[in-house]
């Protein structure tokens, strides 16, 4: 919620100095997050697009292109890169996702996905314009991620299993030492 | 004579009538065949919104060639993403985690006439149920995990604890 309101805040101020200078148009902005709380290694990243309409005509053929994850270090999980919708409607948005998931760990520069759109049917003249970049990102590697946040369910099962000595040899010893006790009393009945 | 054609006109027309609906077919997926892959967000580190993914690939007899479609999808009505590749299309939903609960979802895919029927329907506040879709894809979300219900550092406490008490207890007992 809080990034389209940024952008449709963003997209006002830019309009307001050429307000009744430019002819209206079509104008798309187009902003892409990633909704991860944290970026792990081997763990799904979402990545979501949304394309903003705020000229006062339709946008005519638009393609999305995303090409700022190379295959060998994001493997794609669902989603397609390369999309296309036929119109656009002014005062209108459109959604997308792609799901990713990082081979690598390490720091990772999210940069921007190209979109272009011609801004009238017969047109041939296409307009280019970038997504918003979400900017510098860490994504964690596995085994520090599963050290902080797994369950750690073995860990403990083994820690119960090392405190057995130190607590079953006491209890062992006085449970020896009561039963001879218990013995002879039930001996003499 | 004049009556001749006036009966070949006649004959024409309602050839022309008949005519009519196949020509009409040529804008429709006849008997669409569907393949597709759906996704929904799994945990809730992964996302801070969860996301309904469904793609598809559709092939008609008529080898229609990218058609447009809509989706309606709990309540809302989107537009169907096209691929570069064709026919291949892709509808992404995202909301809030509450906004979307765990369920199934059933995801009806209209083309341009049955997505005008739904638009007409949903003007004069009718219900979109009747409307009968090109097809229907479902959409099995089994909910967000957020975390084990017991936090296994709880557990372990929980279990020293009640050690503790029942060696303080037996004690006590010895002693008395």
């Amino acid at each position: 919620m809080k990034h389209w309101l940024a952008s449709l805040i963003l997209a006002f101020v830019c309009a307001l100095p050429s307000l009744g200078e430019e002819e209206s148009g079509a104008r798309l902005l187009v902003s892409k997050n990633i909704l991860n709380q944290y970026l792990v290694e081997g763990r799904d990243l979402t990545v979501e697009y949304k394309i903003f309409n705020v000229g006062s005509r339709v946008a005519f053929d638009v393609v999305l292109n995303e090409n700022s994850f190379p295959e060998a270090s994001f493997g794609v999980v669902s989603g397609n890169l390369k999309v296309t919708w036929e119109r656009i409607a002014p005062n209108s948005n459109v959604t997308h996702a792609i799901i990713l998931k990082p081979l690598k760990p390490g720091y990772y520069n999210f940069t921007a996905a190209e979109v272009s759109y011609v801004t009238s049917e017969e047109s041939s003249e296409r307009t280019i314009g970038y997504t918003s970049f979400p900017g510098e990102g860490g994504i964690v590697p596995q085994r520090d991620f599963d050290r902080r946040f797994s369950p750690h369910v073995l860990d403990w099962l083994v820690f119960a299993f090392m405190t057995l000595p130190s607590l079953g040899i006491p209890f062992l010893l006085w449970y020896s030492s009561k039963s001879k006790y218990d013995q002879p009393k039930a001996k003499k009945n | 004579t004049s009556s001749d054609m006036a009966a070949t006109s006649q004959m024409l027309f309602i050839i022309g009538l008949f005519l009519l609906p196949v020509l009409a077919y040529g804008d429709t997926c006849l008997a669409p065949v569907v393949k597709s892959e759906t996704y929904s967000t799994p945990e809730a580190i992964v996302s801070t919104d969860t996301v309904l993914i469904a793609e598809f690939t559709l092939t008609c007899k008529n080898n229609l060639k990218n058609i447009n479609l809509y989706a309606d999808i709990g309540g809302r009505t989107i537009p169907a993403t096209k691929s570069i590749e064709q026919n291949k299309y892709q509808i992404s939903i995202s909301d809030e985690h509450k906004k979307l609960p765990p369920g199934s979802y059933e995801i009806r895919v209209f083309d341009e006439e049955g997505f005008a029927a739904l638009r007409k329907a949903q003007r004069s506040g009718e219900s979109t149920e009747s409307l009968k879709p090109l097809f229907t894809i479902t959409l099995n979300h089994p909910g967000i995990w957020s975390g084990p219900l017991v936090q296994s550092e709880f557990v372990a406490a929980m279990t020293a604890i009640i050690v503790w008490w029942l060696a303080y207890t037996a004690r006590g007992k010895l002693l008395s």
